[in-house]
């Protein structure tokens, strides 16, 4: 008696975990799937027209505002990379000279613990054309300097990736900055003595070895990148016009602006094979790091 | 099955913050490089470019509406006032209603709490069962667990909505407490169970020839022995839910918002002129809980960010 109970009390403890694994996700997922193919607008209708399934999904790639999405998605994706590069940067240069560490740490790393929602309100106040950091520029004598970019169509969406960039670059200096620190001791001494240059030896020794570390943060910004959503909102809430829109906003506002189900469902489908595609490279990657690490033990 | 974010929650949460490296090359006393001081004033203008929008905000919220159509935006603030975080605590409008962010910060906390308790209960107990226990079915089931901490929330979002209206929580506090809990689930339960997997076989095979139970080794051994990973997941957990905006804009009803979503109509649907003052007093009402956190414990929360990484 006391043994059976002791085997069936984990399986019993998981089952509220499996039962939400079930309903709220794949069950979920299924069900929004499911809703794509049908013509629900308000409320869901569960027929499917087998005539025209795939309308939802000809509606949505003909769609403008579709296709502003992906393209923006993109722009975004590269253009937060930079938060990457920046990080790394500054993870290097903490790295090399350890005086200030703690503090420049906790700066770099302060606005990760405010939301993107205070992150677009405070530079949408800097962007504001009359009031904001122009006039300062313009007051000071840099007339020619244009920072009004959140008005024009052409230039609002790097104003979302400086406040992207702004916010994000401390995580990936955090995690640039431990890659850093678990790379031997014996390369950066060895390095020395053999006289090999700095630039060389981050290009050539230093980044070569962190590229798991890379490709880890590469994954994870493109990840954030498809569910941005928050910032655009703050930010421009997708204008002027409809230039700032991404997919993520795009999917609801089909579903609360256009109150239609079927279509929202689409362009969640489709966020979902995006998703996909990055994590995609996710599972190959932990197979090769585990690969290289047998190798090494080896 | 270990992943990357396992190894990424494992090393976040095993090496207190990674050994340093002894000093390479012996520093000379008194004597800074040229480099050193590149480096430094590189890196202090790095910080300065950081803390120039939260200087911003602080100065703004200090200001009469009189100063700000001046023009001037790095000028500190002459006089010095409280009135506009006053009345965006009090009586910013969003919307129709004008009772300020307190509605928010209250619906918040409530928000804040039932989550809390359901979140870390329900994926503490499940990552244990799923590291200690011999469960035949516990590695797949991480593997369709690592993959639901990553689906967009668009794509369960309308059959949530129908699920949550079913269970009549829609547009209550409940209702969105509940759904926060529902997808952390994924990530806390790895975090949780990496953590756990770390415990020695050993002190598990002892406390079950003492016969202990299921639940009596869950309460009375492994639980003391996570006060590091409660925490961490506390901080990840109070900092994401304060933070989130999407799930309140979702579920909340009309006077159930959290606090981002009222701070984010505060701003956004103005009509008239802006009260730049006011909007950023808001702003940093809402920053300050997660902003005290993080200066007060800044380390948890640190491993709690690189954990819990994916969540984004």
């Amino acid at each position: 008696m006391e043994i059976r109970w002791r085997r069936w009390s984990p399986q019993l403890a998981l089952l509220p975990a499996v039962a939400i694994t079930l309903v709220a996700f794949i069950g979920a997922i299924a069900w929004t799937i499911y809703l794509s193919f049908t013509r629900s607008r308000r409320f869901p209708d569960y027929a499917i027209d087998f005539s025209e399934w795939g309308r939802q999904y000809e509606r949505l790639f003909k769609d403008g505002g579709w296709e502003i999405a992906l393209r923006n998605l993109i722009v975004l994706g590269l253009g937060s990379m930079l938060a990457i590069v920046f990080g790394f940067i500054l993870a290097a240069m903490i790295d090399r000279e350890k005086r200030g560490e703690g503090f420049f740490r906790t700066v770099f790393l302060y606005p990760l613990a405010v939301s993107l929602i205070v992150t677009g309100v405070a530079w949408r106040w800097m962007f504001n054309p009359t009031l904001g950091v122009q006039n300062f520029l313009h007051a000071i004598g840099l007339t020619g300097i244009d920072f009004n970019w959140l008005a024009s169509s052409d230039t609002a969406m790097y104003g979302i990736i400086l406040a992207s960039i702004w916010q994000g670059s401390g995580f990936y200096m955090a995690l640039m900055l431990s890659g850093l620190k678990s790379i031997n001791s014996e390369i950066w001494s060895a390095a020395r003595l053999d006289g090999v240059s700095f630039w060389r030896l981050y290009a050539e020794i230093i980044i070569p070895m962190m590229k798991f570390t890379f490709l880890t943060c590469a994954i994870l910004l493109s990840l954030g990148v498809v569910k941005a959503y928050d910032i655009v909102v703050a930010m421009t809430n997708g204008g002027p016009g409809q230039s700032t829109w991404v997919p993520a906003y795009f999917t609801i506002n089909a579903y609360w602006a256009k109150s239609n189900l079927g279509y929202a469902s689409a362009a969640a489908v489709i966020m979902l094979l995006i998703t996909g595609a990055i994590f995609l490279p996710l599972v190959l990657l932990t197979a090769w790091r585990e690969r290289a690490r047998a190798e090494r033990v080896a | 099955m270990t992943t990357i974010v396992e190894r990424a929650a494992d090393r976040a949460i095993h090496d207190e913050a990674v050994v340093d490296r002894a000093p390479l090359y012996p520093r000379k006393a008194r004597v800074i490089s040229a480099r050193s001081v590149a480096i430094i004033v590189f890196l202090a203008i790095c910080a300065a470019f950081f803390c120039l929008p939260l200087y911003v905000i602080v100065v703004t919220s200090f200001k009469t509406m009189d100063q700000i159509r001046v023009g001037e935006i790095f000028s500190l603030p002459a006089p010095f006032t409280w009135d506009a975080w006053w009345s965006a605590w009090d009586e910013a409008c969003s919307g129709i209603r004008c009772d300020g962010l307190k509605v928010g910060f209250f619906n918040s906390l409530a928000i804040l709490f039932p989550s809390l308790i359901l979140s870390i209960a329900l994926s503490s107990v499940t990552g244990y069962a799923l590291a200690l226990w011999n469960v035949r079915w516990a590695g797949s089931f991480l593997f369709v667990l690592f993959i639901c901490a990553f689906v967009p929330f668009q794509i369960i979002m309308i059959p949530l909505i129908i699920l949550s209206s079913g269970l009549k929580v829609y547009g209550t506090v409940w209702g969105i407490a509940l759904v926060h809990a529902v997808l952390s689930m994924p990530i806390l339960t790895l975090i949780f169970r990496n953590y756990y997997k770390g415990i020695p076989q050993e002190i598990m095979s002892a406390a079950m020839m003492d016969s202990g139970s299921f639940w009596r080794i869950f309460v009375e051994i492994i639980l003391p022995m996570s006060g590091n990973i409660l925490i961490v997941v506390l901080i990840l957990q109070i900092t994401s839910i304060w933070n989130d905006f999407l799930l309140g804009l979702t579920f909340g009803g009309l006077g159930t918002q959290p606090m981002s979503v009222v701070l984010a109509n505060v701003v956004i649907t103005t009509t008239g002129e802006a009260a730049y003052n006011e909007n950023m007093a808001a702003a940093l009402l809402t920053a300050i809980p997660p902003l005290f956190i993080y200066f007060v414990l800044g380390k948890f929360f640190v491993q709690g960010i690189t954990a819990g990484a994916i969540k984004g």
